[in-house]
């Protein structure tokens, strides 16, 4: 019964690996902590998995566990350097619609959104993840009004860091 | 085009950039150990609950006992002791009530609230502690300042070189610096208990207040 429960969790967290990555992506700064923060989130996932009754997708369940050790329960690790490292965000665009611009313009906004508080990143996160306002609101435990105006708001602020 | 939607666009076709684990990787990470806040708080807050106890066991403390009897404070400080041990058991009590609570499937604001909420449980006892701390010096210092200056140096077992002093000094003298001694450990023992709880809650203080502030 146990196994049972343990090989339907690890196959399921196994396909949906990529929202936890793309956390920890955002949360960590080099290889060392992201591993660690995938860790954790595993963990915590799976301590709160005899909770989960199916009524949502798993994978809706797993952004709130994944966010909420992201933002709230992750403790960052001493050995964690300083220094930036982007590596996870090198991507290759190597499709047709390639355009130098265009690349530079998201290399700017990758680092600029590195540079946005922990709660400002989630809600980037979801907005990214195409999440509506009334599951971001859901989420962080804020009004819907409020997730919009303060959405606006980092909108504002990451134009600011990329168009100075 | 909005800057964001560029990036949206963008970060939907990273699916295959990201790195794979395997199943045996993830499966080996359901048995490691959590490092998480809460953990912390729970662990940090039991030291905190224990070790104030643990000082009894100091034989220097045990051998205070005959001396508060002949100083006449000896039902105060049984008083004061039971006092203690009903409220700690409260704090206890509540302070794993909370800890209880804690789900990460709440939403962001409620969990941290939940938190803090724990970690602040453990605040009030240490102000109680650190009270009671202060408390039982400023009694002992006011007993010692009543008490018969000829009795009292055959209770603290002075030497000859203290009776050269009047016992109305004398008293007044080993009072003050009982009071001394009481300000300064309670400010020292208060001072590493909230460098402690700073900084473990720092970062967690700052993601809430965020929040709250929104609903303003």
């Amino acid at each position: 019964m146990k196994k049972d429960l343990e090989h339907k969790f690890v196959t399921e967290l196994e396909d949906n690996q990529n929202i936890v990555h793309k956390v920890c992506s955002l949360y960590t700064n080099n290889r060392d902590a992201h591993n660690d923060l995938f860790q954790e989130i595993t963990i915590q996932l799976w301590k709160a998995y005899p909770k989960f009754r199916g009524e949502s997708k798993f994978s809706t369940w797993m952004y709130r566990v994944a966010l909420n050790t992201a933002i709230t329960l992750y403790r960052k690790s001493k050995k964690q350097v300083r220094t930036q490292d982007y590596s996870d965000f090198i991507y290759k665009i190597k499709s047709d619609d390639y355009d130098e611009t265009q690349e530079q313009q998201l290399r700017l906004m990758y680092n600029a959104l590195k540079q946005l508080g922990d709660i400002d990143k989630a809600l980037v996160f979801l907005y990214l993840e195409d999440k509506d306002y009334g599951e971001i609101s859901d989420t962080l435990g804020i009004s819907e009004v409020n997730a919009r105006v303060k959405m606006n708001r980092i909108k504002k602020k990451l134009r600011t860091i990329v168009n100075p | 085009m909005d800057e964001l939607e560029l990036l949206k666009k963008d970060w939907q076709k990273k699916e295959g950039t990201m790195p794979k684990l395997s199943y045996d990787e993830i499966y080996s990470m359901l048995w490691k150990k959590s490092s998480s806040i809460v953990k912390w708080i729970f662990i940090i807050s039991i030291i905190e609950f224990v070790l104030p106890h643990l000082l009894y066991l100091l034989p220097s403390v045990r051998e205070g006992v005959p001396f508060y009897e002949q100083l006449g404070v000896k039902n105060l400080m049984i008083g004061i002791s039971i006092f203690n041990y009903i409220v700690v058991f409260y704090f206890i009590f509540q302070f794993y009530k909370r800890y209880r609570e804690i789900s990460v499937l709440e939403n962001a604001k409620d969990l941290m609230r939940r938190i803090i909420r724990t970690r602040r449980t453990v605040k009030h006892y240490i102000i109680f502690a650190l009270s009671l701390f202060l408390f039982t010096f400023l009694a002992i210092a006011t007993a010692i300042y009543l008490s018969d200056g000829e009795h009292l140096i055959t209770v603290l077992n002075l030497d000859d070189d203290a009776t050269n002093l009047s016992p109305a000094r004398l008293k007044a003298l080993i009072s003050f610096v009982f009071i001394i001694m009481g300000i300064l450990f309670t400010a020292l023992i208060g001072l590493i208990y909230f460098l402690i709880y700073g900084l473990l809650i720092r970062k967690l203080g700052r993601n809430y207040n965020e929040l709250k502030q929104l609903e303003i």
